[in-house]
């Protein structure tokens, strides 16, 4: 198993009330409540966290994109990614990814992602959401209707630009482009593998089946709902004669201390200000009209693909959170036999697991980071050692999956 | 009143036509909320006979998929009209209806004899605009589209089950019914968004002076879908326009007021 890294880069100091006083987080925030002195702190621990990751020894570090909001503070992942090639050696860099329906021309993307490929000499993954209702169609003004067409054909143009040896037209239904000829083009041949974040909806099941790229399914919900939706996607996929779960990735809070007390000391009010601050988002903002499918509709998938977080209104607690699977927290091993099961049960090849939200602070966001990777990340990479990991980046390491003696600090 | 199906462009679409009355034909292009023959229509119907399509996206009328973008829905609506050989007539439009009223009268004037647009969407200005109505609350909603929130469509509005509810068990027949709600309202709302997102304006402003035929415009006092002070603007570019607003009435004023709706257009028609 691979376990990588993510980082949502959230704005770590929103005010105590701002739940009471604001409808939501993402595309309405109120633009008073941003510092940049924040801001700037913001990144740079970010980045230092990303860096720290990899040093440590995840697998792979990944980051996203978002717009107008103060749950995750990059519309340009790939800024980020850019630095994080320089900075590390060997790690996979996981862009997770370009919401590709929102760029004109969507080569735009391409051509980054061919950059950040070459920056790093081979190390990246390529991560293609639709991207959410409220980055798309309310931060970005893109038509909900349109979308998954747009996202077909901009991903069509760029596998192409990626692929194609000659020069070419596109004439598409939503880009016209007499001459298809990016300069750079990716290290890796013939491209960079590309990993789809979704969020449960059955097209995406059968796209990443149809396709061959990598389904992650990113949500807060936790593993128990997590559960549900793995199951149907595995559903399609055996009926594909599909069953590598390398093809899967999966997000999952994690947090370690030794000790409950410890335990919420160190992560409680951090785990709270994420549920109840982070993901609160006005609902009149999560479902645009035509962005959610009939089929997907039709199929009752409604519980799963509806709520971006948590369907529940009231003010979430620590334990509540860890009840009902949010938040994997324990011990080393106790997180390492709850997400040994988790991957053994969801079929995950790629775990990806986050280690700073909200506002966790810097010293201690690089201690959750460091017993993670040290105490819990090499003891779960044995798992499906039988099956070959199709989506990985030709040039990131590959870490030795013989469990290791743990590293003095 | 009469049902039927037409084929356009060779079965690329099929239309349900709500038919009635019997006269001189008027064309009526149904609003947001859909098609249904409502007291309105049947009023209308006297002396006249209706004739209502449903759009693609709508109910059973089919080949949505066909359209993209507001030319395309034109061009639709255009080959529908040359399939049913009306010949010259009045077109009468009813919020989105009302904006591909506006836009086929300015794109094929010659084709109507009067034109009534019945709180169109298809302007916007900046300093006044038009409220988001894909994000709004239901009970906001109902508030924008019914000017008595207490009365039974409206309360229907407030009270109907949303895509984003946690539980519905599709195996029970309820709960079949509640997805087969959600379903249609997804089909018809993304329709709309196509000619209406995220800003509903589609360029109608460069080609509105084109309808100069004798034209009404007429909007519910109290509409909060589209502000009526958009019923002047449009006025200002259609030269032989009249403004009627009426009043206890709101973006739903067909419904609301049928009576008063339909006698507006008996007017314009004898102009």
């Amino acid at each position: 198993m691979k376990i990588e890294m993510f980082h949502l880069c959230p704005y770590r100091d929103l005010p105590e009330d701002f739940r009471e006083k604001n409808r939501s987080v993402w595309v309405d925030v109120p633009s008073h409540l941003f510092d940049a002195e924040i801001a700037s702190r913001t990144y740079n621990e970010t980045l230092d966290e990303l860096k720290y990751a990899a040093e440590v020894g995840y697998d792979g570090i990944c980051v996203n994109e978002h717009h107008q909001n103060a749950y995750g503070l990059m519309p340009s992942p790939n800024l980020m990614g850019s630095a994080m090639a320089r900075e590390t050696e060997d790690v996979a860099i996981i862009i997770m990814g370009n919401s590709i329906a929102l760029y004109d021309p969507p080569i735009r993307v391409a051509e980054e992602f061919a950059m950040l490929d070459c920056i790093s000499g081979g190390r990246l993954v390529a991560g293609f959401p639709v991207g959410s209702a409220m980055d798309t169609a309310y931060g970005y003004g893109a038509n909900p209707a349109l979308l998954r067409d747009k996202y077909a054909e901009a991903e069509e143009l760029i596998l192409k630009a990626w692929t194609e040896k000659e020069i070419f037209s596109f004439d598409g239904k939503y880009n016209q482009l007499r001459y298809v000829n990016i300069w750079p083009r990716p290290m890796q041949d013939p491209r960079p593998p590309v990993w789809v974040p979704g969020a449960g909806s059955i097209e995406t099941w059968n796209h990443c089946i149809e396709t061959g790229h990598l389904y992650a399914y990113l949500s807060y919900s936790g593993y128990k709902r997590g559960k549900q939706v793995m199951d149907g996607f595995w559903k399609v996929a055996n009926a594909a004669g599909v069953d590598n779960p390398y093809h899967a990735g999966f997000l999952q809070l994690v947090c370690i201390a030794d000790n409950e007390e410890e335990l919420h000391e160190k992560y409680a009010a951090h785990t709270e200000y994420f549920f109840n601050k982070m993901l609160h988002v006005y609902p009149g903002f999560s479902d645009p009209p035509g962005y959610r499918t009939v089929d997907t509709i039709k199929a009752g998938l409604l519980a799963q693909t509806t709520t971006f977080g948590r369907a529940s209104d009231h003010e979430a607690t620590f334990d509540e959170l860890r009840e009902s699977g949010n938040v994997v927290a324990g011990t080393p091993e106790q997180v390492t036999e709850q997400l040994r099961s988790i991957a053994k049960d969801l079929r995950i090849g790629h775990l990806m697991l986050l280690n700073q939200f909200g506002s966790i602070p810097h010293e201690l966001a690089k201690e959750n980071i460091r017993r993670t990777a040290q105490e819990v990340v090499p003891n779960l990479r044995d798992m499906w050692s039988e099956y070959e990991d199709h989506w990985w980046p030709q040039n990131a390491i590959v870490r030795d999956a013989t469990p290791a003696p743990t590293p003095a600090d | 009143m009469s049902e039927r199906s037409v084929s356009v462009r060779n079965g690329e679409f099929h239309v349900d036509i709500h038919e009635g009355g019997s006269g001189d034909p008027i064309l009526y292009l149904h609003g947001i909320a859909g098609l249904e023959w409502t007291p309105f229509l049947q009023q209308l119907s006297v002396g006249h006979t209706v004739i209502a399509p449903r759009t693609p996206g709508f109910g059973e009328s089919t080949g949505t998929e066909s359209l993209t973008d507001i030319h395309d829905l034109l061009y639709f609506y255009a080959d529908l009209l040359d399939e049913l050989d009306l010949g010259r007539l009045p077109i009468v439009g009813h919020s989105l209806g009302g904006m591909f009223a506006a836009e086929l009268a300015a794109m094929q004037p010659r084709r109507f004899s009067h034109v009534a647009l019945i709180s169109p969407f298809g302007l916007w200005e900046g300093s006044d605009p038009v409220p988001d109505l894909f994000s709004i609350s239901l009970s906001d909603l109902a508030e924008a589209m019914y000017a008595d929130v207490k009365s039974e469509p409206a309360v229907a509005v407030s009270t109907a089950p949303q895509a984003r509810m946690t539980e519905v068990d599709p195996s029970t027949s309820e709960g079949q019914d509640t997805l087969n709600y959600l379903v249609e309202r997804a089909k018809s709302m993304s329709t709309a968004a196509k000619y209406l997102w995220p800003i509903p304006n589609r360029g109608l402003s460069k080609r509105l002076h084109r309808v100069t035929q004798p034209s009404q415009i007429i909007w519910g006092a109290s509409d909060g879908i589209i502000p009526p002070t958009y019923a002047e603007r449009f006025a200002a570019s259609m030269p032989n326009a009249a403004v009627h607003v009426v009043p206890d009435a709101a973006h739903m004023v067909v419904d609301e007021k049928p009576d008063h709706v339909a006698g507006l257009i008996e007017s314009l028609l004898a102009r």
